[in-house]
């Protein structure tokens, strides 16, 4: 059976490998028409242009505000979501051994080091430029400046100060990152030798902004009750889309009730009402055996922390500042105390009956807030756990550790 | 005179003196490892680096008891000057970054993290010169009142103790590491008959030595602060590119003949410098060693037996040559 590592190139198998693939998706996506099914065939379909002779492939970490790429009609390479994709896929086995033989430290965040060996091995397209931004963490930094010095291309990062605990980040703070937003922008189309769209593609991110934050506004009014890991995945996927049209549509897809069909909030079939959980930080892409286990003891994710981005749209006329704002102020950036205070008003928001940090293999940005959350949902009487894995592991000894402590965990609820 | 205890070498340590605060390196107070573990100690994630994991612990025992938890606010000191001594965390790495978040939730007031840049250039030293500006204020506006005028001449600075035991000589053992807690691996490397061209890390007198009191004029302002640090502080948390060049100088200036990498586990800058290095050595046809170190460096054990196999594989290589 071909994986994607076989999908590279001008080769006449290369392109039927790559008919394949999207002839599988697209098969998938006729017969559900759900919006996750054709958001995976878009993110697909865009990805694998990336990998024909010629393509334009800017490595970007994975808050990069993509609009900026979208405008020259570039669709960006983000190292999570090619690790996530490529580890779920026949290229699994010979990833992990190549990811083996590399002499980088086995220590450091997966999706990294995943990514790391799948571009040494012809898995994903080299990079044309690396673009990075300083939220979330260090290590993609890293990773995206040694790509750029081992391809001699450009890197560029966008430099975002952290945000107050209180508040949000200052004006001049927020003007700063969008000038640097709107240099980068003049320089990807100087680079590229292509015409900025940036208008258009801000029109379409708008439309599918709308439709993600008024299901995000109904969720948390509690109106709409979805399920948080499934509904993550997607816009984890979506992120590849956001300024395309069908980038636009699938999210607008999400607002009927067919569209989000597979992805609301599961019931329980005796009809109990099922306990609530925000779960925070990523999730494990290919191992179920947690979310199984919830479900089994009649539990749910309700809400995801990450899920919280592209909640507004942004001016059309002037739109670096709008982008700006989305890097200022994510959730996920800041102190571990501003992380803390906003979990905490979401978990009460939503009336959870306990929270779940993943503590992804090697995120020490993750992991390194966890005692600061830990003491806060304490000192609330909020139920919590932080659960060590992979996020792109499948078993072993770790996951079943985990299982058990989550096992506990709903023992306790 | 109140304590600055500080985590990273790349803090002007004058601008702290210029305050009435006697600057120490926390790396010099660790906790003893044979004490009894504390049970209500703050605890890091052990997927966290030794150096981070132990500097948590000695931040504990020198800013006094805890008597609440992290972020309760209900921290105090114990008897003493101890309530005035406070924690500067330079927070260059997301590890660092958050054993600050974590000991200013427990310490509230006490500590003050340190936002360091991974590039340079004028917007950059712009932003660390304010950062600094800041970190002064808010030291001056912690001196006590009996204590601020003239104070500055009473301090003394407690810099990282490591040193060259002889000075490097180009032509030998090219050293790359993380932070050291002393010179024991470079002792080792001489012990074992080989000698030290170049050290390159967090410790190394080339990293402190710029910033230490008396390497320049109290009254110098934050702008050529800021460029001191972003010139003295090229480490494998900056950017890739520059590190590069820095390395290619340095390797160069040394006429290497081998390099070895002392990494601390879990440290996500220093897992791609050793993949930069490990390419520089390539391109140079030098051997090359990467060993996993803790914090503090423990010369003994398996390591000994890896560096001196390493070192013995390349006099072999020379004797070869020389028949």
């Amino acid at each position: 059976m071909p994986g994607l590592s076989d999908a590279t190139g001008d080769s006449l198998s290369a392109s039927l490998i790559r008919a394949a693939f999207l002839t599988r998706t697209r098969y998938k996506a006729l017969q559900e028409r759900t919006a996750r099914r054709y958001m995976y065939l878009h993110a697909l379909s865009a990805s694998l242009d990336l990998f024909k002779p010629g393509a334009i492939v800017p490595w970007v970490s994975y808050l990069f505000p993509t609009e900026l790429l979208a405008s020259y009609g570039i669709t960006a390479m983000i190292p999570e979501i090619g690790a996530a994709t490529l580890t779920g896929t026949e290229s699994r086995e010979p990833l992990e051994a190549a990811a083996a033989r590399m002499p980088l430290a086995r220590d450091v965040c997966s999706y990294h080091r995943i990514a790391l060996a799948a571009v040494e091995n012809g898995m994903l397209p080299a990079p044309s430029m690396c673009l990075g931004t300083t939220p979330l963490c260090l290590g993609k930094e890293c990773l995206l400046e040694t790509l750029a010095v081992r391809y001699h291309v450009p890197f560029r990062e966008i430099r975002v100060p952290l945000p107050p605990d209180e508040g949000e980040a200052a004006p001049e703070v927020v003007a700063d990152v969008a000038e640097q937003m709107r240099v980068l922008h003049d320089d990807i189309g100087r680079w590229t030798g292509r015409s900025p769209q940036l208008r258009k593609v801000i029109e379409l991110s708008n439309r599918a902004s709308k439709a993600w934050g008024h299901l995000m506004a109904e969720r948390l009014a509690g109106r709409l009750e979805m399920d948080g890991r499934e509904t993550f995945a997607t816009v984890f996927l979506g992120q590849l889309l956001w300024g395309t049209r069908e980038g636009a549509k699938d999210f607008e897809r999400l607002l009927t009730e067919h569209g989000r069909s597979d992805l609301m909030a599961p019931r329980a079939a005796d009809g109990r009402p099922l306990k609530k959980l925000l779960w925070l930080h990523t999730v494990p892409h290919h191992d179920s055996g947690i979310i199984d286990l919830m479900r089994e003891r009649g539990a749910m994710v309700l809400f995801e922390e990450m899920g919280q981005m592209h909640l507004e749209t942004v001016d059309p006329d002037d739109p670096f500042p709008g982008l700006a704002k989305r890097l200022t102020d994510n959730v996920m950036w800041g102190t571990s105390a501003r992380r803390a205070r906003l979990n905490l008003a979401l978990a009460k928001h939503l009336k959870v009956d306990g929270v779940v940090h993943f503590n992804h293999w090697g995120c020490r940005h993750g992991l390194g807030s966890v005692p600061v959350l830990r003491a806060a949902f304490a000192k609330a009487g909020i139920p919590f756990i932080a659960v060590d894995g992979d996020a792109l592991g499948r078993g072993g000894p770790q996951q079943e550790k985990s299982r058990q402590a989550m096992e506990s965990f709903l023992e306790l609820l | 005179m109140p304590y600055c205890y500080y985590t990273c070498n790349l803090l002007p340590l004058h601008l702290v003196a210029s305050t009435g605060h006697s600057p120490r390196w926390l790396g010099n107070h660790l906790r003893d490892p044979n004490a009894p573990a504390r049970r209500d100690a703050l605890s890091v994630h052990p997927m966290t680096c030794p150096f981070v994991t132990k500097l948590v612990a000695a931040a504990e025992e020198v800013l006094g008891e805890r008597t609440g938890a992290p972020g309760s606010g209900e921290a105090s000191a114990t008897a003493g000057t101890r309530g005035d001594d406070c924690l500067v965390v330079p927070g260059g790495c997301d590890a660092m970054r958050r054993l600050g978040d974590l000991l200013a939730a427990t310490y509230p007031d006490r500590v003050f993290v340190l936002q360091m840049p991974r590039s340079s250039g004028p917007e950059v030293a712009a932003t660390l010169a304010s950062d600094l500006a800041r970190l002064q204020e808010w030291l001056r506006a912690r001196m006590p009142g009996d204590l601020q005028a003239g104070s500055a001449a009473a301090v003394s600075a407690e810099p990282p103790t490591l040193d060259y035991p002889r000075p490097p000589r180009p032509g030998g053992v090219f050293l790359v590491s993380g932070p050291l807690s002393d010179d024991s691996l470079l002792g080792l490397i001489d012990k074992l008959g080989a000698h030290v061209s170049g050290l390159e890390s967090c410790t190394s007198p080339d990293r402190w030595k710029p910033l230490a009191p008396g390497s320049r004029d109290g009254g110098s302002g934050h702008e050529a602060l800021a460029a001191d640090v972003l010139a003295a502080g090229m480490c494998p948390r900056r950017s890739t590119a520059e590190r590069r060049e820095h390395l290619v100088r340095r390797l160069d200036e040394a006429n290497a003949s081998s390099i070895i990498y002392a990494r601390q586990s879990f440290c996500d800058p220093g897992a791609y410098d050793a993949l930069l290095v490990a390419q520089l050595a390539q391109e140079r046809a030098l051997p090359y060693l990467e060993i996993e170190v803790d914090f503090p460096f423990d010369a003994n054990g398996p390591l000994r037996t890896r560096v001196e196999a390493f070192l013995e594989a390349q006099l072999l290589d020379d004797d070869l040559l020389e028949v």
